[in-house]
């Protein structure tokens, strides 16, 4: 006998169990710290609430110069404190390199706070990754093999990346770091303005004079450091538009990582 | 800052390469150029010239001598001649007082005069860079004053001579008037230009009308009576040049960048020179400046037939020349910071480009002299910055380092961060970051004003929503609750929930501040009486006290802590929390005797003050207490080869009897054959008595050794039975 075929409609919709979702910065914060722990980076963290010392002047930023205009910073009230939310990771710099007897391979993940207007490209508090490498012999050829690593790592195989001068009191010499634009691959779109690049970070060797507020010998030790924002990774790897969106509590956007 | 591509054409007679190319260029070897705009037949590049290199770049000629060295093309400087009127002394004019305590802040004070000026509209080629450049048209001489420092970088100003106070005023030629078409007389005396500060309470009108009142820290040019210009700020109404001015005192001075800086914050006025001046701008720069501006003054603001008299020498006060600064460069350090291995001749002939000298102390080392336009430049690193980013960074072969084979520290927190994150996205939260920053509404609504004397105040606030920082993270959750509960019906929404569900939570540091007195809790002892601590707090909407309970036993289950308890919140009468919490559904989270949490329903009055749909559960856990306490050792439990029997249990108790107290005696009188007991129901109303509720338990029996036979699992379960009938008011209902 011919068996009755049993009528299954395989088009019916699946039981999706309900899971939630990661938010987009801790993906890529996962990613990159994975990806420079692999290469012997450890993590490393500092307190949000800074004081000047330690987030300008240890940093070769002294009081009334106008290289401190480069942060525009929250102080906390009473002003006599001198207390101010960090500006960059960087103070965790010093406070390591306090504590910390060379060579040494950290990142330093971490919220920043920059007293700006917000729009759909500047946001006041971001979350930021600084890298650190200081050993005896250490040079701009090493700094360059690290972010190569990185961003192939990170973007894939075919991204360039290039360094172009730029200043911070605590690096010398100081690097504006560019990767591939990844819309694009190099030939020109809306989103690197026709360059073919992105810019990604700001890089550079240690200054001698970060080595002696960190009690440190600079003629003994040499470093880089670089640091950059992970909302404009995200940005990019995801494609998003709004720099706000982050921050903004929306599950209509967080939904979707 | 924006330049002008055809104004640096002008300083070399080769071609320069496109505006396009030329951008690229910098940016590579410079700086960045962020924008390049047509303008007429001109070309406005804008270049983000970083503060290092203010000093000597906010200028055509600085950034034309980059050009220079990027290109390796020789810089022409445009010489106007200048002739000197040698019967006119500028002396005789002009005497400049600086007094010996404001020496500090005035290095240099360059004067020169000129007479016989004619003023008028500039010429056409003038203005055009002065528009490119983004400056207003004013009139020929401070239209050459300003041509001149956008050319050099060096600020200058012009008083009309006539306006300024003389000291004895017999002499004063008060009417200029009477003089404008016969020869004006040389003065019997020179009038006095004073540097000094301002007194308390000084004011001052503005060329541009405006009145500025002025302290002692704001350093300002003066006659013998009152101020004519904040120094390196703002030029002063009252010896303004007109179209009557006849005889022009010229300033080209130097002033120390922190006085400058200071006195634009203070009366909160930037202007084009007090941009310059705070960035420190090479003292020697003001003679040059000056020169070419009275050259250009004598070429164009001239009367018909004749030609402005540049009056005799400068009047110059100049205590401490400044030369140029020694470094000792070791080319091995060179080579071995960059990581390439630069050619002697071409790192020579970079520096040469760049206007360098050096002396070679032996073959490896040289003595190298700075040009004191490059301040910025006083260490060997900076001599390397020089020598890399002209030879092109791109040059330098990226190489791996050495380095000892040490595994990276395995930081805990982070490690824990991410478990705790990965368990919560599993039981269907979603994560959010909010800032780290509260209003004082939300405040209010948390009646954390009670502790309000522990919330840390920002000082200068964005808005008044971010007055404050967070104490807590719920603020901002139940906030993300209200937003997204209007959102319910969006795809992305429901498809990640069940009837509207939301579930949220976030990882983040929550601030508070200590009294003096107990200041020893903060763990950061260089700054003092604060706490920075990382909190995990999440929300379940709806009716979910149990859901949340649930999924902090899972989180503290697969953390590896195993004592956790909850405890009836004793609510001290300060306790700032209190309010936002439910009058009876809350609980303390409670590992052994450490509380390191807790967990409530939210009250009804702060879900109506929020605006919140249906009820809300919080929980807010110490998420450093929490990390401490995990584990990653976990043991192995045997499993039994002999088989689990399942029996039911249901109570008749009354409402307020706890189900832990049932489970203390079922536990008790079954000993340990019962392997678990699971409460499957709780249930009041119709068909129970009033007051009282039922609770049904599976109870799990099982043995390690043998297989369990009927009539031994119903004596302990009678034993169970009786155990608890032995409570009056309890009933066992078969």
């Amino acid at each position: 006998m011919e068996k009755i075929e049993e009528f299954f409609d395989i088009t019916a919709p699946g039981k999706k169990p309900i899971i939630g979702n990661l938010h987009p910065l801790t993906l890529i914060k996962k990613k990159v710290v994975e990806i420079f722990q692999a290469m012997g980076f450890s993590v490393i963290e500092g307190p949000e609430i800074e004081t000047e010392w330690y987030n300008f002047d240890a940093l070769n930023i002294p009081k009334d110069h106008p290289a401190r205009d480069m942060w525009d910073t929250f102080w906390l009230k009473p002003e006599s404190s001198k207390l101010l939310l960090r500006t960059h990771t960087s103070p965790v710099q010093i406070r390591f390199m306090e504590k910390n007897q060379p060579p040494l391979r950290i990142i330093v993940p971490g919220s920043v706070f920059r007293h700006e207007a917000t729009d759909t490209r500047h946001e006041f508090q971001l979350y930021q990754i600084e890298g650190l490498m200081v050993d005896k012999e250490i040079s701009v050829a090493h700094l360059k093999a690290i972010l190569a690593e990185f961003f192939k790592k990170f973007f894939g195989r075919n991204t360039d990346f290039r360094l172009d001068p730029d200043f911070f009191p605590f690096t010398k010499p100081s690097f504006n770091v560019s990767v591939t634009c990844i819309i694009c691959g190099g030939k020109g779109c809306a989103l690197c303005k026709k360059t073919g690049w992105l810019e990604m970070a700001g890089a550079g060797m240690v200054h001698p004079n970060i080595f002696k507020n960190s009690g440190l010998n600079p003629k003994e030790w040499r470093g880089w450091a670089f640091g950059f924002g992970l909302e404009r990774l995200a940005m990019m790897k995801y494609k998003i538009d709004d720099i706000r969106l982050f921050r903004s509590g929306d599950l209509r956007f967080l939904n979707q990582f | 800052m924006n330049f002008s591509y055809n104004w640096l054409q002008s300083f070399f007679k080769r071609k320069l390469p496109s505006p396009e190319k030329l951008a690229d260029l910098l940016s590579r070897r410079f700086a960045e150029v962020e924008e390049i705009r047509k303008e007429n037949k001109d070309f406005v590049l804008d270049i983000d010239i970083r503060p290092n290199r203010a000093g000597d770049c906010f200028s055509h000629l600085g950034t034309a001598r980059e050009v220079a060295a990027i290109l390796n093309f020789k810089l022409q400087i445009a010489n106007g001649k200048l002739i000197e009127d040698k019967k006119l002394k500028a002396k005789n004019f002009i005497h400049v007082d600086v007094r010996r305590q404001h020496q500090q802040a005035c290095s240099r004070y360059t004067v020169r005069v000129i007479c016989d000026v004619k003023v008028g509209p500039s010429p056409k080629w003038i203005q055009e860079r002065l528009k490119v450049c983004g400056l207003r048209t004013i009139n020929n001489i401070v239209d050459i004053a300003n041509y001149v420092m956008l050319e050099t970088g060096q600020p200058l100003h012009a008083f009309d001579f006539f306006k300024i106070e003389s000291e004895n005023s017999k002499f004063e030629i008060r009417n200029s008037k009477q003089i404008q078409n016969s020869k004006f007389k040389i003065p019997n005396e020179p009038k006095k230009i004073i540097v000094r500060f301002a007194k308390k309470g000084e004011k001052i009108f503005t060329l541009d009308n405006e009145e500025y009142d002025l302290d002692n820290d704001v350093l300002v040019i003066a006659d013998s009576k009152e101020s004519l210009a904040i120094a390196g700020i703002k030029g002063g109404k009252k010896a303004e040049i007109t179209e009557q001015t006849k005889i022009v005192v010229l300033e080209s001075a130097n002033f120390n960048p922190k006085v400058i800086r200071g006195g634009s914050r203070k009366i909160d006025l930037k202007t084009d020179a007090s941009r310059r001046f705070e960035h420190e701008i090479d003292p020697n720069l003001t003679e040059i400046a000056i020169n070419r501006a009275a050259g250009l003054i004598q070429e164009i603001a001239r009367q018909q037939g004749g030609y402005p008299k540049v009056t005799h020498g400068l009047v110059d006060f100049y205590p401490k020349k400044v030369l140029p600064k020694k470094i000792k460069l070791d080319l091995n350090y060179v080579a071995s910071l960059l990581g390439v291995e630069i050619p002697n001749s071409e790192i020579k002939n970079i520096l040469k480009r760049l206007s360098f000298k050096y002396n070679e102390n032996s073959s490896r080392c040289l003595e190298v002299l700075a040009p004191t336009f490059r301040l910025d430049v006083s260490i060997p690193e900076d001599l390397i910055e020089e020598i890399g980013r002209i030879y092109g960074y791109e040059k330098i072969p990226p190489k791996l380092p050495f380095s000892t084979l040490i595994p990276p520290k395995r930081n805990l927190e982070v490690f824990w961060e991410d478990v705790i994150k990965n368990i919560l996205k599993e039981a269907g939260f979603t994560e959010v970051y909010n800032y780290s920053f509260i209003s004082e509404k939300d405040i209010s609504i948390y009646q954390l004003n009670q502790h309000k004397s522990a919330v840390l105040e920002v000082e200068n606030p964005t808005s008044a929503d971010y007055q404050y920082l967070r104490p807590s993270l719920i603020p901002g959750l139940l906030k993300n609750i209200a937003k997204n509960q209007r959102f319910l019906t969006e795809p992305r929404i429901r498809a990640s929930s069940l009837r509207g569900e939301i579930k949220i939570f976030e990882l983040g540091k929550t601030f508070k501040k200590f009294s003096i007195f107990n200041y020893q809790f903060s763990n950061k002892p260089e700054i003092k009486n604060i706490s920075e601590k990382r909190m995990l707090s999440g929300v379940i909407t709806g009716d979910a006290f149990y859901e949340a309970k649930g999924v902090i036993d899972l989180l503290l289950n697969k953390m590896g802590i195993s004592n956790v308890w909850y405890n009836d919140y004793q609510p001290t009468p300060e306790e700032s929390k209190l309010s936002i919490w439910h009058s009876s559904k809350r609980a303390e989270i409670k590992i052994g005797q450490e509380e390191i949490g807790f967990l409530g329903e939210v009250s009804p009055k702060t879900i109506s003050d929020l605006k919140l749909k249906g009820k809300a559960v919080v929980f807010d856990v110490d998420f450093e207490k929490l990390q401490k306490l995990a584990s990653e050792e976990h043991e192995y439990q045997p499993i039994s080869p002999y088989p689990a029997a399942i029996r039911d249990i249901a109570i008749l108790a009354p409402r307020n009897v706890k189900v832990e107290e049932v489970l203390n005696v079922i536990e008790t009188a079954g000993g340990e054959l019962i392997r678990d007991i699971d409460l499957f129901d709780i249930y009041e109303g119709e068909e129970i008595p009033e007051g009282k509720k039922n609770l049904a338990f599976h109870i799990i029996y099982q043995a390690e050794d043998h297989t369990l036979s009927s009539k031994e699992i119903d004596e302990i379960q009678n034993k169970t039975i009786k155990a608890l009938e032995q409570e009056t008011e309890w009933e066992v209902r078969r």
